[in-house]
């Protein structure tokens, strides 16, 4: 099995890292956003997944409860937790992502409500204020999972957390700058399976195989044949195969804007302060996602310094059907790219893959726009 | 800075739409019999002369309100169209601000519905509800063009984001919209409106300004206590004051704010005694007038035209209940409204009254309750005014876990002796829609009376039509509820 194989493996929710940590006698908690510090939980020897749908077919319980103009990832899960496909969690960990994702949260806690659950009030702009607001949110989070699973969360595992994770962000980075190349080493589909794997799976053991993968690499020949250089950006998005379709296309997705991406690992935390100051500083400063109020203009330099630094031919936007949050934000990013002339292509999409006929033909029909430039 | 989607402004469009909401409210002015010559007047030649491009929408409302106010109907006021209520009288004075300050050199910031203007009174700014405009606009069905034209351009759909905010930015990129020095927003209610005036803000690149409501409560007694959120408020509130104060000449003088809370608080107090007024049998006001005192608040709070305005709504419910007048003769229903109104339907209440003797007590709006302080020192107003945002109307039951929102249904339904709740849930609007499901179950199991949910757009009339919506209230109203 090669190294990117393994990384396959961790597309199940339950994937056999997470079987060989419970049989440890460890705790597993997911979490719903990327605003949720995972070091303080892994501080805790807690292992912290992100929640996905994956496997959620059909959706009655979240049309009747969330109803039908709620986004498909919220009913998705909803669907799931009824199920008890996230019964093998020990918990979840929520935060005021979105309207959705909170009251997502809400239905949960009284319709299948899991062992153990905690909300994070995550400010919606960024300052002194705030920052110190959320410091003090994070120190709450610390001490209920010290309460509730009785562990000591002290600063010194806290630090070894953050380092860890930190290594984490700087193999990504390693690997992720490979893609400026002519020839990338490495496709869009595998960079998101590595991407979801980073939040499946323990960190010493994702650093180790993403160790594994950078030496394999290291010298190969790249991706060449390719019709267009690709920028993918928009709502929560954990699903490869989307990402094949571009590329079975022939575009070859060289960079990307979207939670698991960039934003979760362009910098550090910072290793010399105090770990909770560290950690609150760095969730609320780094590249923003549109929730946070007043930093449009920040995202959308980030994304054409992306588009520049990458060489992009042309950038695909996908939302979700019915995310108000990318909504806005892709229309002052459409605004832009018309601006500097660069081709974009505005997909709308469920959480489910679905209409995938349609959107071939749309992206075919952009990647013909891109080789006629 | 107006950017180039503004310079680039589609006249024809503008004049056309123009043209209807003229028509639309002639119409309306030709059914009203004028009843005080000398207000009129009054009130007609102030609304005269140029009032600048860009507020001719403001101004051809400003027009409408007067007629309505004029009305034989009596908006608000019923029975007693002889006088021009002090709501209306200060709606009035609301749409006449905005030219005034222009003409004076005042800074005009635009915010949100959720956002009481207090501060912007107290610091001699002149205070622009965006919201009056999608209300205003839904009542003729006027934001239906402004909707299409939207929905062409891309942005977003009406199950997505909100037509509360959206006909501003399709106005703006017709150089349609009232153009602001400043703009403000909170992070709360929802996503869409922080969304929309973020693109607003994007599109103009006025000076914006957003304070973070937290998701936790301050209250004592709550599980959800958190101490540091009124600090947190009144932190972010002091860093506000410091931003407007170098955004525009203006100083902030503390005497001048301790005042303005005052009278604030003036305010309040009676629209908690209008509140409890309310849960007399028969409901002494009709079914509107619970809205009217929140855009009184919402609009004018702070400002003695405001403590006018409650005081009067505080004054009839009063005179009323003493007399045992109801609202709708021979009252069957009790209804509770815990959301909004459906704003492109003006004669939507009138109908339930009429249809069914039945009344609504309040809507989500119109629930407002904000507990009044003591204003004996400044930190005490600053408390005051973080009150007012923690716990305006939809701020309040909404920000937090979906507990709030159910204990203040319950709350609502017991002590105000609901016989049945109707939910017209707005589709765009998730944080409550995602509620409902679980606040009508609630609302059967805690006191056994029935749920009505719908989805409808609250701005567009075409969405889910007046027909339809009458259709499904009469079924549950004959059916089930009688």
């Amino acid at each position: 099995m090669t190294i990117l194989e393994k990384f396959y493996q961790s597309i199940p929710l339950e994937n056999p890292w997470i079987e060989s940590w419970k049989k440890e006698g460890k705790k597993v908690l997911g979490t719903f956003c990327s605003y949720i510090p995972d070091e303080i939980i892994y501080a805790a020897d807690i292992l912290p997944i992100r929640i996905r749908a994956k496997g959620c077919a059909e959706t009655p319980m979240g049309d009747a409860y969330l109803t039908q103009t709620a986004c498909s990832f919220t009913r998705c899960c909803l669907e799931m937790a009824n199920r008890k496909q996230y019964n093998f969690l020990d918990g979840m960990i929520s935060c005021n992502s979105c309207d959705q994702i909170r009251r997502l949260f809400d239905n949960i806690r009284f319709k299948a409500p899991p062992p153990f659950h905690h909300f994070l009030s995550v400010p919606g702009n960024v300052n002194e204020t705030t920052i110190d607001w959320f410091k003090h949110e994070l120190t709450k989070f610390k001490e209920t999972l010290e309460e509730n699973f009785s562990v000591d969360i002290s600063d010194n595992k806290l630090r070894d957390a953050i380092k860890i994770y930190n290594k984490s962000r700087t193999l990504l980075k390693e690997l992720y700058m490979l893609r400026k190349n002519t020839a990338p080493p490495i496709s869009g589909t595998d960079m998101m399976n590595i991407l979801l794997t980073n939040v499946s799976i323990p960190k010493e053991q994702f650093n180790e195989l993403l160790s594994q993968q950078l030496q394999e690499i290291d010298g190969k020949e790249g991706i060449s044949d390719y019709k267009a250089r690709i920028m993918l950006a928009g709502s929560m998005l954990d699903d490869p195969d989307y990402v094949k379709i571009i590329e079975e296309l022939g575009g070859l997705v060289v960079t990307d804007a979207y939670c698991l991406g960039p934003r979760y690992f362009w910098d550090n935390v910072d290793e010399t302060k105090n770990p909770m100051d560290a950690l609150a500083n760095y969730y609320m400063s780094r590249v923003s996602c549109p929730r946070m109020a007043g930093r449009q203009s920040n995202r959308v330099e980030h994304i054409v310094d992306l588009i520049k630094e990458f060489n992009v031919d042309g950038v695909i936007l996908q939302r979700m059907k019915f995310c108000a949050l990318w909504w806005g934000e892709i229309f002052i990013i459409r605004k832009k790219l018309k601006e500097l002339n660069i081709p974009f292509l505005d997909l709308e999409r469920e959480y489910v893959m679905s209409g995938v006929g349609a959107m071939k033909t749309r992206v075919q029909g952009f990647m013909e726009v891109l080789e006629a430039r | 800075m107006v950017n180039e989607f503004i310079q680039t402004a589609d006249f024809k469009f503008i004049k056309n739409n123009l043209s209807i909401l003229v028509q639309s409210l002639l119409k309306l002015l030709q059914s009203c019999e004028i009843m005080d010559k000398e207000l009129l007047d009054k009130y007609t030649k102030l609304g005269r002369g140029n009032w600048g491009k860009d507020l001719a929408i403001w101004k051809t409302m400003y027009k409408g309100f007067l007629g309505m106010a004029k009305s034989e109907r009596g908006f608000l006021n019923p029975g007693k169209s002889e006088e021009l209520n002090p709501f209306i009288e200060m709606l009035l004075n609301a749409f006449l601000e905005i030219p005034k300050a222009r003409k004076e050199g005042i800074p005009v910031i635009m915010h949100p519905f959720n956002y009481e203007p207090e501060l912007f009174f107290a610091m001699n700014l002149a205070p622009l509800m965006q919201e009056i405009l999608s209300v205003g606009l839904a009542f003729v069905h006027m934001n239906e063009p402004y909707i299409d034209y939207i929905n062409n351009i891309g942005y977003g759909d009406n199950p997505t984001i909100c037509n509360a905010q959206r006909p501003l930015i399709s106005m703006a990129m017709q150089k349609a919209a009232p153009i602001p020095d400043l703009l403000f927003y909170l992070s709360t209610p929802c996503n869409s409106l922080a969304a929309s005036y973020q693109v607003f803000q994007g599109l103009t690149g006025i000076p914006s300004y957003n304070i973070d409501v937290p998701y936790w409560a301050y209250e004592e007694a709550s599980e959800y206590y958190d101490e540091k959120t009124m600090q947190y408020m009144i932190n972010q509130s002091k860093n506000f004051i410091t931003w407007l104060e170098n955004n525009t000449k203006h100083k902030f003088e503390e005497q001048k704010f301790q005042q303005t809370m005052e009278i604030t608080n003036e305010a309040r107090e009676y629209t908690l005694e209008f509140n409890e007024l309310l849960k007399a049998v028969p409901c002494p006001m009709p079914s509107i007038t619970g809205f009217g005192v929140f855009l009184t608040m919402v609009a004018r709070g702070g400002s003695p035209e405001a403590v006018k305005a409650t005081k009067w709504f505080r004054d009839t419910a009063a005179e009323n209940v003493k007399k045992g007048i109801g609202a709708v003769p021979d009252e069957k229903i009790r209804i509770a409204w815990p959301y909004t109104h459906v704003f492109f339907d003006i004669n939507l209440l009138n109908w339930i009254e009429q249809t069914f003797n039945a009344v609504v007590v309040m809507d989500l709006l119109g629930h407002y309750k904000v507990l009044p302080q003591d204003t004996s020192t400044i930190e005490n107003c600053f408390k005051s005014l973080a009150l007012g945002t923690l716990d305006a109307s939809m701020v309040g039951k909404c920000r937090g876990p979906l507990e709030y929102y159910l204990n203040y249904l319950i709350d609502y339904v017991k002590d105000y002796k609901i016989d049945c709740v109707i939910m017209p849930m707005h589709f765009a609007c998730k944080h409550v829609y995602t509620m409902a499901r679980i606040a009508s179950e609630a609302i059967r199991e805690e006191t056994g009376i029935p749920t009505l949910i719908f989805g409808v757009d609250s701005y567009d009339s075409r969405e889910v039509t007046s027909e339809e919506l009458k259709s499904k209230i009469s079924d549950f109203l004959t059916h089930i509820v009688l």
